[in-house]
């Protein structure tokens, strides 16, 4: 992967909450208390998750168990979170019953608060107290690490979106890509269209500057932007919300559509109308909008000649690879389009919403979550692109 | 249910509501094409100028929510007429939302970043609300907004609960059909088809 004086790529996981020193993670306190009779564990798990469930600490194992001298196992139980005092008079009458009818010896101990986010935080956790580790994109691939082919895959889509960012001339926008990893293949791709000099159409009269002159209109780094954008100029288009990744998400939407036209809903009828007649479907795989995304159809490999069972939903499995780190709209925009994993080169500090202003991919209330990473590139490729002055790395 | 609709009659008033009506109309038409039924309309000075309603199943985009829908219709109108980016954001400035249901995160940074005035909403959105559910950015002007200018984002006035038992009524409607478009582990009909 390095080699190049610039240094190396790197891929760097970002979780859904900010990395804190895996041994100074935030922890509560629980009453615990050692259970003499193992014999008797069962029935007092049973009874306290009934009395005195664990509700924000699902994370966190009820029982410990210790290996004391002579092969010995030694269990405690956690009987409930401490009372806020320390004081065991706030312990609960029912959980108070447990104690006194096991005739236990209840103590104070910590536990970490919120499940671990990396392998290095639970083993830390675990030396407190046992917790289990499922972190939400824990199978999704990458987490643990890239093997080299697919660290390769990785960097040259990068390279593409970096590629496209620059395809306006000598102004710099964020482009996005949306690439199916089980065919290796750019589905969409699209750039910033929020004002006039950051459409296509204009590239012509914007190549005059050289390269001296580049200009950033980044339209996730400042979303407000495009109300002065304009000013001076006389009307031209102009259309505040079509950032990269929104554009993309649409462009991906049409190729869908135009790859099964028939399939509106998956219903059994027209799954069977579709399989049944696939010549007809050739014909209606035409290109029907004006954007010129050249996404070629007829080359792709991933979706056959449009067999359904290999049709995903929405963007399922598919990877997007962004310039800038997303404003909280696109980030958004991509959990409703449930992207598997999302891509980004260059932090934005003052609106990014995956790690550095918000962090989206940690909301656990959201109904999917995909897993973010940031692509560090070499300062000899960034050169390469011109974007070294204003990536700010 | 019944002292919901009771608490939004004396609470709001009757302009209020009657665009609310407008916006579950359009919600209504979401679902009879069996979408997720939420809906909006756009009013300045007094008059509705757009409408939306959510079309995630037809475009198969999931971020045609009915807002981004209905923000569209303005802002390709708008652009058609000639408007300078400066009158659009103004004439933003002075339009009201009305949606059946508490802008998703999406959604809610979207209307920032058009600086929509104010949001009348319908049910809370307990899984992606971006009006206060989950995330709150209807109320945060981004500081780097403060100091240099329009880059930041923009905060607006937004008031929720607006006949909220109706636009939670039809997604329970909806909810029990099925979502068609749905992925095949997530579905749960009642009924079968």
């Amino acid at each position: 992967m390095s080699g190049e004086d610039g240094g190396a790529w790197q891929i760097v996981h970002v979780p859904g909450r900010p990395p804190v020193p895996p041994d100074q993670q935030l922890t509560v306190n629980v009453v615990a208390a050692q259970i003499e009779q193992p014999k008797l564990t069962n029935t007092i798990i049973r009874r306290l998750s009934q009395i005195a469930p664990l509700e924000d600490l699902h994370h966190v194992k009820r029982v410990k168990k210790k290996c004391i001298e002579g092969g010995q196992i030694q269990l405690s139980v956690i009987l409930c979170l401490a009372p806020e005092n320390g004081d065991f008079d706030g312990i609960p009458c029912d959980v108070k019953d447990v104690i006194n009818s096991y005739q236990l010896s209840p103590f104070v101990a910590k536990v970490c608060k919120y499940a671990a986010s990396s392998k290095e935080e639970w083993v830390e956790q675990c030396k407190l107290w046992p917790t289990s580790y499922h972190p939400p994109t824990y199978n999704i691939s990458g987490i643990t690490g890239f093997s080299e082919e697919d660290s390769q895959s990785v960097v040259s889509f990068m390279k593409y979106a970096l590629e496209l960012a620059k395809s306006h001339g000598n102004v710099v926008v964020n482009a996005a890509a949306i690439v199916d990893p089980l065919s290796n293949q750019v589905i969409a791709r699209a750039c910033d269209e929020v004002c006039s000099l950051q459409t296509p159409k204009t590239e012509a009269s914007a190549e005059c500057g050289g390269p001296g002159q580049v200009k950033t209109s980044i339209s996730c780094l400042h979303p407000r932007w495009w109300v002065d954008e304009q000013t001076g100029r006389s009307s031209s288009f102009c259309h505040p919300l079509r950032h990269a990744a929104i554009v993309a998400i649409e462009s991906s939407a049409a190729r869908d559509r135009r790859l099964f036209p028939d399939v509106r809903y998956k219903d059994e009828s027209t799954i069977e109308e579709c399989v049944l007649s696939p010549a007809n479907s050739q014909v209606k795989r035409q290109k029907t909008d004006a954007n010129d995304v050249d996404n070629d159809d007829k080359n792709d490999t991933a979706y056959g000649n449009g067999d359904l069972s290999s049709r995903p939903y929405l963007c399922t499995g598919n990877d997007i690879y962004l310039v800038w780190e997303p404003c909280i709209m696109c980030a958004m925009a991509l959990v409703h389009q449930r992207i598997r994993r999302v891509f980004y080169a260059c932090p934005n500090p003052s609106a990014g919403a995956l790690g550095s202003v918000h962090r989206l991919q940690g909301e656990k209330s959201l109904n999917h979550h995909y897993a973010v990473f940031r692509v560090v590139v070499p300062q000899d490729v960034l050169d390469k692109v011109e974007l070294s002055m204003i990536s700010g790395s | 249910m019944e002292t919901d609709n009771i608490a939004s009659s004396e609470r709001f008033s009757p302009e209020i509501l009657g665009f609310m009506q407008l916006a579950i109309d359009q919600a209504k038409l979401a679902l009879d094409s069996l979408e997720v039924p939420v809906g909006c309309v756009i009013v300045e000075d007094g008059n509705v100028i757009a409408a939306g309603r959510n079309r995630t199943n037809e475009t198969r985009n999931a971020t045609r929510h009915a807002e981004m829908e209905a923000l569209d219709v303005l802002i390709i109108q708008w652009q058609r007429t000639g408007f300078t980016a400066a009158e659009v954001a103004e004439k933003f400035s002075a339009c009201s939302l009305y949606v059946t249901c508490e802008p998703c995160i999406m959604c809610a940074a979207a209307l920032s970043i058009i600086g929509i005035k104010e949001v009348y909403y319908g049910c809370a959105n307990d899984k992606f609300g971006g009006c206060g559910s989950i995330l709150s950015l209807h109320s945060s002007s981004s500081e780097a907004g403060i100091s240099i200018g329009n880059c930041g984002s923009k905060g607006f006035k937004c008031c929720g609960g607006i006949m909220a038992s109706e636009a939670v009524s039809l997604l329970r409607d909806f909810y029990e059909q099925g979502n068609p478009n749905a992925p095949k582990p997530h579905r749960s009909r009642v009924t079968q088809a």
